[in-house]
């Protein structure tokens, strides 16, 4: 490969990747459908995806044992052993941000599925380990909310 | 050509197709779902963000849309989405257009000729109730589902944030003024209520505002993510002074939690790091209100671990960073102060 063709190829390279590159700090999905059944698409594809639930946090559940009435607000743990072992043992300040957790939040017959970008830590981190893993973490949780929106539009399609 | 560089040219074109497929027709319908459903719903009747129906839209230029979705509102959760493409913005604004069959209305550059002292007399009389001294919008919260005053339609718009100001020519502002907003309860104050010589005194003290822009306090240059504090007791020793610290800070202690619980078998888990897990409803409850997406670093937590050599360690997330991830001003006011008690906390507990 020559020189002219390198640079093409790393611009083509560029250009596809660039639509990864637009991080916000978070990453939100509107899905039109109950928020129990969203839940349930979000734990399959998070397990699809290689990672182990932890468990469930039933934030709406809590506020009501106190009194304040909540729509369904759930909170799915999830992540992988070998990951948090390798980020407690190298740049325990991240552990604060394990395991990685997704929000599923109703609004009406709507739900909002919700994560934080991991990409919004990166600023924070020269280390290159730290950096492919942040853009690792990205990409799965990108491709959880598309496979579950995904899934729910061919469900919603095949119900018409 | 040998089968290697076949490989590369195969791999070229069809990266050289999907990069020129994604830049050369953007596609709005869904770059809105993509960006903008979430927070605005997909047929715009708004959720977390303010609705976009057709009449509001006929009374915008195009240009007050690109460059809303480029500056976003700062500190009112919706973000500047500087990183698409002009054809992207162009393209959103496109699929709003067909979407509500509307076309632009177009306002002139040219300032109006206004006198802003006045302007505030008849400010502080007509517009202060719903839009706030400061014109940031009267009443707590962000959005229209989970956090608006139930008396408005819609919460009032900041008409004193940068991003509404670099936004909206004054042209647009004297029409709002003039004909208000039917569909978010916005009235007319044209005709009877001011004259259009007032109503350029009101326009010309909106435009003040961005003089008297607060923004909220900058992160020190060094500031980190996260706190991590060493403790001087053992690993049993700390997660006590912890739980009693925040005991007596009025916090409700979830149940221990190991850092990985759940990821592997019993037998695997690692004892000696621990995650202790708080919250205190009451305040909870009313941050939701301003952020609806607070789930997402829920619940408050300490993280005790103890290393290879014996010696304890406390990391605790720092919310001032965390805060600004959001977008919201009234957020990261709370969570300015919020920082000082969970610094206190973990300062009782490793004493």
């Amino acid at each position: 490969m020559n020189c002219l063709q390198a640079k093409g190829l790393w611009l083509a390279v560029m250009l596809f990747l660039s639509g990864f590159a637009q991080a916000d700090n978070m990453l939100m999905s509107r899905i039109p459908m109950r928020a129990e059944l969203v839940l349930e698409y979000v734990k399959s594809s998070i397990e699809e995806h290689g990672y182990t639930i932890a468990h469930l946090q039933l934030c709406d559940g809590g506020m009501k044992d106190f009194g304040y009435e909540s729509d369904l607000y759930r909170v799915v743990f999830f992540g992988k052993v070998d990951e948090v072992r390798m980020i407690s043992s190298r740049y325990p300040e991240l552990v604060s941000y394990l395991p990685l957790k997704i929000a599923v939040i109703a609004e009406k017959d709507d739900t909002l599925v919700t994560v934080l970008n991991p990409e919004a830590l990166s600023p924070f981190y020269a280390e290159e380990e730290i950096q492919i893993q942040l853009g690792r973490w990205h990409s799965d949780l990108v491709s959880i909310l598309e496979d579950v929106r995904r899934a729910i539009g061919k469900r919603i399609a095949a119900a018409r | 050509m040998n089968a290697i560089r076949l490989l590369r040219l195969s791999s070229l074109l069809v990266l050289c197709g999907l990069a020129t497929g994604a830049v050369a027709a953007p596609d709005g319908r869904e770059l809105y779902i993509e960006h903008c459903s979430a927070c605005h719903q997909i047929e715009g009747q708004g959720g977390i963000g303010l609705p976009l129906p057709a009449e509001k839209l006929a009374d915008v230029s195009d240009d007050y849309l690109r460059k809303t979705l480029r500056l976003g509102r700062p500190g009112r959760v919706m973000p500047a989405f500087q990183r698409l493409s002009d054809a992207q913005v162009d393209a959103i604004v496109g699929f709003l257009r067909k979407r509500t069959e509307t076309t632009e209305r177009v306002f002139s550059d040219q300032p109006v000729d206004g006198d802003a002292g006045r302007g505030q007399v008849l400010y502080t009389e007509h517009c202060v109730k719903c839009h706030g001294a400061d014109g940031s919008g009267e009443g707590e919260g962000t959005g229209v589902t989970t956090s608006r005053d139930r008396s408005f339609l819609v919460m009032p718009s900041s008409i004193s944030n940068e991003g509404f100001l670099a936004s909206a020519p004054d042209g647009m502002i004297q029409r709002v003024i003039a004909v208000g907003r039917k569909w978010s309860g916005m009235p007319a104050f044209g005709g009877a209520k001011m004259t259009d010589a007032e109503i350029n005194d009101v326009v010309a003290y909106v435009r003040s505002f961005e003089q008297q822009v607060e923004e909220p306090e900058p992160l020190e240059a060094d500031e980190r993510p996260t706190h991590v504090y060493d403790s001087p007791y053992d690993f049993e020793t700390t997660v006590g002074n912890v739980k009693a610290a925040l005991t007596g800070a009025n916090f409700r202690i979830f149940p221990d939690r190991l850092l990985e619980q759940g990821l592997t078998d019993e037998f695997s888990v690692n004892t000696r790091q621990i995650g202790i897990r708080f919250c205190n409803f009451s305040v909870l409850f009313g941050m939701l209100k301003t952020e609806p997406r607070l789930g997402i670093v829920l619940p408050c937590r300490i993280t005790i671990m103890e290393r290879e050599d014996g010696s304890v360690i406390l990391t605790v997330p720092n919310l001032r960073v965390v805060s600004r991830w959001f977008n919201n001003d009234e957020l990261v006011e709370l969570w300015d102060r919020m920082e000082e008690t969970f610094v206190e906390i973990v300062e009782e507990a490793t004493l």
